[in-house]
């Protein structure tokens, strides 16, 4: 019995060890000489840089922790009109890549962008240059990474215990006070489970930021790379990365704590009404969330892609179509497999630190920029060929790059945080009771993973399986990398028009990527409501 | 569940080995390899009258620079790519100092490109030329005012400049030539100027600072030549212009898309074929028609519409200090806090 334990443990833990294989490539570059770049970038980037990049994170945290919770909480909690549809739609902009949206806010709110020009006619205001600062860029990621902070936190509201909030009630205390001294603190762990991915997300982030010309921790990776060809010290910086993403977890782990206070059952009782005036001005705002981040950039997407429909569509994006299918769904299978090996519970696996650490550590690629990752891969890649070769053997280089074998290995490495949040999630409200009692009746692990665990995990396996599969799909910087010949896909094209500055054009490919991105949301949505 | 289970290895295991396979395919002998950081619908009608012309496939793979690079050095012997075709000569400068190019000496594209377009030592060869000049606003901006890259550093432009970020490789390129003419320290005073006289943060695009001389947020910048050709062609009737820079000293400064045919080619031969096609007038005419580029070879003329601009002098500078001063320059904006 008890060698079989070991034996999955030393299975998980391999297992986590190969998913973390371009982080442990990435990190190893300090085991090469540092050059005297370092002095020219701690004397003139990294301060402002390390200044700015917290300025953003501060700001997108609170951001989307506030706009997120406060989403999540109105409609869980207070009917009021429109509730329903808006209570599906705010899930939306997961389907909106990033940088698709920051040109369309770019296009439409910077100096020359039609809102500030509108705003000039009739107000005759002087325009302002929306890249100054850091409130706009902040604004964008708040926009379009609020889902994640909205999606955990309203099942974790839904979830709430009514009684409490019925209790405090009575005690008299106004909604306000409710909201922040009874569903906040019960709903922390979700929270802080949507911030971290955000947090994650936005210190990896490359496109937006090099869009509004915003100088974060990744710029000075790239400058180091792109400029001074010195990929050692771009490792060694993106490494650095990685300490902060696991610095977060700690304190996402510390924040969740050990208590678990979720209800297994769902109340459908919203305890509070929101009529009339109040009612509307509760609409208006959810609305105009939806507005911003969804509606308003779809219709910019649709009004370019009229004019350029004719131009751009070609026999190609059938190609695109199929690669961008095949690739999203073979990836988002392994991803989810892998997360939920991972994931299963057991006894022996809660008394190991080392490998909870490991496994940990396999969910930090979400951090790492694409393109530093992929490169981090392919030098993998090339060490392991060269050992081959030291002993006689030949190189796989030419074997593995630009095969789809390693372009999905890239992806599960990359997004394991967003399957491996959700397995987890759902494998911790399992008892170990149930463990226990197996191996009272003598009944085999493979058995009780089979019959108990993954019938109880399903929900937590979908959900992150349609979140992986979205992420997969808007994936620019590894895919461009690795991919075979011919294997193009829709985040490409629109990268490779946009990048030469032909939005219009690039809007069509975009259109098509979030029109297939909403049905995975929609399919999310449905399995949601089927859970509840 | 065990039908599930055996479902889903069976969709695991197909996945590997189609993946695989896709790979061992690739490598066939009657074909060409192209690994380019050009976008993909500025090569393709290249390739594809290569093809009709000759019958030899040209197999592309698109992506950015820094990473195609990577994986060329790390594909090393066993590479798939006969040649390598990127934008800007720093770029092209850099690949050849990685060891990724070998000599080519051919009579034909010796005749065609001009020396300074080329590697000295025939290791890549530029095949298309752009000019990165001054962009005016005709309402606001007169002429006469316009000299000089350096001039725009004046006071006279405070509040009125918009330039692109210090992160793109032309800009880099542009101030290696400024380094590569004037010096550093004279070269600081430019950069310094120019950030002082910023209307806006630096821009994203080239296309961002058009729009953004148009909306009346800025007077002057400087863009390559073919956005604003680009531009130009959708609306004729745009209040701006583009104005020759330098031409009382230097010359305009020009960069090149270029390429080079690999080191560990496979198939040289046709790899040295298919640039000396590219160099060839067929071909020079469709790079000008595809993108408002000026043709490498002086054997035809620009495209009408650019043949409006006007003749101008190009800065003479054999491009490959592009790339030898491109660590130099980045370091000077960086120090100035050019963005």
């Amino acid at each position: 019995m008890n060698s079989k334990q070991n034996n999955s443990n030393f299975l998980m833990g391999l297992l986590a060890l190969s998913v973390s294989f371009p982080i442990i490539v990435v990190c190893s570059a300090w085991f090469f000489p540092g050059t005297e770049l370092w002095g020219h970038f701690l004397e003139n980037l990294l301060p402002e840089l390390i200044v700015s990049t917290f300025i953003l994170l501060l700001g997108v945290g609170l951001g989307v922790s506030i706009l997120g919770t406060v989403l999540a909480y109105l409609v869980v909690m207070v009917e009021f009109p429109g509730r329903r549809w808006l209570e599906w739609a705010l899930f939306l902009p997961f389907a909106i890549p990033a940088y698709v949206l920051a040109f369309v806010y770019l296009g439409v709110f910077d100096y020359s962008g039609y809102a500030q020009v509108w705003l000039r006619d009739f107000t005759g205001i002087s325009g302002f240059d929306i890249r100054a600062g850091s409130w706009a860029i902040i604004l964008t990621f708040v926009l379009v990474f609020y889902p994640y902070v909205y999606m955990m936190a309203r099942a974790s509201f839904k979830r709430q215990k009514i009684q409490m909030i019925e209790a405090g009630k009575m005690l008299g205390a106004k909604p306000f006070l409710v909201f922040w001294k009874i569903s906040v603190p019960l709903a922390r762990p979700a929270i802080a489970a949507g911030l971290l991915v955000t947090l994650m997300e936005t210190l990896a982030d490359f496109g937006v930021v090099s869009l509004f010309n915003y100088s974060t921790f990744t710029t000075a990776i790239y400058s180091a790379w792109g400029d001074f060809r010195s990929i050692e010290v771009a490792a060694q910086l993106a490494s650095i990365l990685v300490l902060i993403a696991f610095f977060l977890i700690y304190f996402e782990k510390k924040a969740r704590g050990k208590a678990k206070y979720y209800s297994s059952d769902v109340s459908h009782i919203r305890p509070y009404s929101a009529e009339g005036i109040l009612g509307w001005i509760t609409f208006l705002f959810v609305f105009g969330v939806f507005m911003l981040s969804f509606a308003m950039p779809m219709l910019q997407l649709i009004i370019w892609s009229i004019e350029k429909y004719g131009e751009e569509i070609s026999q190609f994006y059938l190609n695109y179509l199929s690669s961008t299918g095949i690739l999203t769904v073979s990836a988002t299978i392994l991803t989810v497999a892998v997360a939920t090996m991972l994931a299963l519970p057991s006894r022996r696996k809660d008394e190991s630190k080392a490998l909870q650490l490991l496994i940990r550590f396999s969910t930090l690629g979400y951090a790492l920029p694409g393109s530093v990752m992929a490169v981090g891969l392919l030098y993998g890649v090339q060490n392991i060929s060269l050992v081959s070769i030291h002993f006689g053997g030949s190189s796989i280089n030419h074997i593995l790059f630009g095969s789809v074998a390693l372009l999905l290995f890239a992806y599960i490495s990359r997004f394991m945080a967003i399957a491996y949040n959700s397995t987890s999630a759902s494998s911790e409200q399992i008892k170990p009771v149930f463990e226990q009692s197996a191996r009272l009746l003598g009944s085999s692990r493979m058995r009780l993973i089979k019959e108990i665990y993954l019938p109880m995990m399903t929900p937590g396996i979908l959900a992150g399986g349609l979140l992986v599969a979205v992420d997969v799909m808007k994936e620019l910087p590894a895919t461009y990398l690795l991919r075979p010949f011919g294997w193009d896909t829709l985040a490409i094209r629109v990268f490779e028009l946009s990048s030469e500055g032909l939005y219009d054009r690039a809007a069509i490919p975009a259109l098509i990527m979030v029109f297939l991105g909403a049905i995975i949301m929609l399919l999310f949505i449905r399995l949601d409501s089927e859970k509840y | 569940m065990n039908k599930k289970v055996s479902i889903f290895s069976i969709i695991v295991i197909s996945i590997l080995s189609t993946s695989f396979s896709a790979a061992v395919q690739a490598a066939s002998n009657d074909s060409l390899t192209v690994y380019s950081t050009r976008k993909e619908h500025l090569i393709k009608p290249l390739f594809d009258a290569f093809t009709a012309k000759t019958g030899i496939k040209v197999k592309y793979l698109t992506g950015k620079g820094g990473a195609l690079i990577e994986r060329i050095k790390l594909e090393g012997k066993k590479t798939k790519a006969d040649l390598f075709m990127t934008v800007d000569a720093g770029n092209l400068w850099y690949a050849a100092s990685q060891n990724l190019f070998q000599p080519v000496s051919s009579e034909i594209i010796e005749n065609n490109i001009p020396e300074h377009l080329r590697d000295p030592e025939g290791l890549w060869s530029g095949l298309s030329v752009r000019a990165r000049t001054i962009i005016y606003s005709t309402e606001r901006v007169n002429p006469s005012e316009l000299s000089t890259y350096q001039d725009l550093a004046n006071k006279k432009w405070k509040g009125k400049l918009c330039l692109r970020t210090s992160k793109k490789v032309y800009t880099k390129s542009l101030v290696s030539s400024l380094i590569h003419h004037d010096g550093m320290e004279k070269t600081t005073d430019v950069v310094r100027g120019w950030v002082d006289n910023l209307a806006a943060t630096p821009h994203a695009e080239d296309v961002h600072i058009m729009t953004s001389i148009l909306a009346g947020q800025c007077d002057v910048g400087i863009v390559n030549s073919y956005y604003f050709g680009r531009l130009q062609a959708e609306d004729p009737n745009a209040p701006l212009k583009l104005f020759w820079a330098n031409q009382n000293t230097t010359g305009t400064h020009v960069n090149v898309s270029g390429a080079g045919v690999t080191k560990h080619s496979k198939n040289p031969d046709d790899a040295i074929r298919l640039l000396e096609f590219l160099s060839s007038i067929e071909a020079q005419k469709i790079y000008v028609g595809l993108n408002k580029e000026y043709p490498a070879t002086q054997k035809i003329k620009a495209d009408n519409l650019i043949a409006l601009w006007g003749d101008f002098n190009q800065d003479k500078m054999n491009l490959s200090f592009a790339g030898k001063n491109q660590a130099d320059s980045v370091s000077l904006m960086q120090r100035e806090g050019y963005k």
